[in-house]
């Protein structure tokens, strides 16, 4: 009986974290951002769209001239079935004595090979 | 008695009359405040030093470098001999009040270094780009391609780093109380670029670099539009005739001059396709810096871009070596401020503060294409 509500709860968590993998748009843009933020170079290239592979270098060094560079309050979701990611928070990052702040915004998202990729902001 | 009185009456009523009729100064005399400076052959610090100029000795000003910046002094013997001819710093000197440098010949035939005394070939390279630049021909048919494209040709931004976004770096343009000093000549034109000078840019921000100024996310959100880039923003919103560009402090820190050089040509690239004339801005930088080599490295890719799309670079880095801590200020990577909360090119403040000097080259810069670009291309 232990036993098997240990399996169910490895179950239920694995079908959680479905929900934030590349499976999911919403959790892809999210861990795209995390990578783009703590300038994790393998991250942002796993997670790029093919289109933008040329960028990959200037993404993950975006925001190296800053310091601190942290998400607060990420909250993202799909627009539907849409392509399209919506996110509410923001980056906040340190220059000197200086903060300063990057609202998160709406992306495009793709499907390569069954697995969805940050592919820039959605115009 | 009575007429005693009256005499001393009618001498205190003439009186100020008589100051009122004093003759004004001699505009082209002056001397230093300084205990001593040195006077040098030609109009820059490379150029060797022929003689020092005490505090308070009179000189005769004869003519100016084409930035003002530096001055050609004379003094004579009484008898029609030179004892004393050579160019200072005019910052230096104790300038009368009536001195225009419009009413100054310039000498424009000296360069404004002498590369030779230096032993570095990097330094010789950019030692020989003259500070103020010569607009080139092909800046003519950009300005006539960005008027059709609806640039307007009053409107000036500015693009760069935090460097570049001080607030107090050309938006004080538009103030009434400036005080150009003895730079009149430049009136005109800081009357014309003003309005748009005094707006701040979506394209100058602290951290932003030649990278990331292509990546949407640097883009301010409440001005521009998703997915665009700070400097198509910038473009957008302001539909300018003139960019002035600065970035380096912090490249310098992060990429490599190849990964800079990269940036700067595709920022270059970018507003010749949108018919704004991008003047380029070598940038100040501490010889002490681990990183000098690199900085060195990366103000000549700025040399090498500007001659291939012929477009116009300010030698700020060459003009910042005459003022303390080159112009730094005590983090030895942002310009210093004077303190003014307004333009201030009197009482030589260019020769002591960074960011005066790179206000005073930014409206000189603009001034060169007023009148040698937009005034002619307007009137034809």
């Amino acid at each position: 009986m232990r036993k098997l509500f240990l399996v169910m709860i490895a179950l239920l968590l694995t079908a959680c974290g479905g929900g934030s993998g590349n499976g999911d748009p919403a959790g892809a843009v999210q861990r795209y951002l995390q990578a783009k933020v703590s300038g994790d170079a393998e991250g942002v290239r796993s997670l790029l769209c093919a289109a933008m592979e040329a960028d990959a270098e200037r993404e993950a060094a975006s925001f190296a001239t800053v310091s601190g560079a942290s998400i607060e309050g990420m909250t993202c979701a799909r627009d539907g079935e849409t392509d399209r990611v919506k996110c509410e928070g923001k980056i906040v990052a340190t220059y000197g004595q200086e903060k300063t702040e990057f609202p998160l915004g709406t992306y495009s998202v793709v499907q390569e090979d069954g697995e969805w990729k940050w592919c820039g902001e959605a115009s | 008695m009575r007429l005693l009185a009256v005499l001393l009456f009618g001498l205190l009523l003439t009186a100020p009359v008589a100051a009122q009729n004093a003759p004004e100064p001699d505009p082209f005399v002056a001397s230093t405040y300084l205990n001593a400076i040195n006077v040098r052959s030609g109009p820059g610090e490379t150029f060797a030093a022929v003689t020092s100029l005490g505090k308070g000795i009179p000189v005769r000003i004869v003519e100016r470098n084409r930035v003002g910046t530096w001055l050609h002094i004379q003094r004579d013997d009484g008898a029609g001999g030179l004892i004393l001819d050579g160019w200072v710093v005019g910052g230096y000197l104790d300038l009368a009040d009536n001195l225009r440098y419009s009413e100054l010949p310039v000498n424009d035939s000296l360069p404004d270094a002498d590369p030779s005394s230096q032993n570095s070939q990097s330094m010789k390279l950019l030692y020989a780009v003259p500070v103020m630049p010569f607009i080139s021909p092909a800046m003519h048919d950009l300005f006539l391609k960005g008027l059709q494209m609806g640039n307007r040709s009053n409107a000036v931004t500015k693009v760069g780093d935090s460097l570049v976004a001080n607030e107090y770096y050309l938006q004080l343009m538009n103030r009434p109380d400036n005080n150009l000093g003895h730079y009149d000549f430049l009136a005109e034109t800081i009357a014309y670029f003003g309005a748009s000078a005094a707006q701040p840019s979506a394209a100058a921000r602290v951290g932003l670099s030649t990278a990331v100024i292509f990546d949407p996310m640097w883009a301010d959100s409440t001005r521009c539009e998703a997915g665009e880039t700070a400097l198509d923003c910038e473009y957008r919103l302001k539909m300018p005739g003139v960019a002035l560009v600065m970035f380096g402090p912090n490249d310098v820190l992060h990429i490599s001059p190849k990964a800079y050089y990269d940036g700067m040509e595709k920022i270059v690239q970018r507003s010749l396709e949108k018919g704004v004339i991008p003047v380029l801005f070598t940038f100040s930088y501490n010889p002490d810096s681990e990183l000098w080599q690199e900085a060195l490295a990366f103000n000549l890719s700025l040399v090498e871009i500007a001659n291939q799309y012929q477009v116009p670079l300010v030698n700020l880095w060459a003009a910042a070596r005459i003022i303390p801590d080159y112009g730094l200020d005590t983090d030895l990577v942002h310009l210093k401020n004077s303190g003014f909360e307004y333009l201030n090119f009197a009482n030589g403040n260019e020769a002591f503060y960074g960011v005066a000097m790179q206000n005073l080259l930014a409206v000189r810069v603009l001034d060169e294409i007023r009148r040698g670009i937009i005034m002619t291309s307007l009137a034809g």
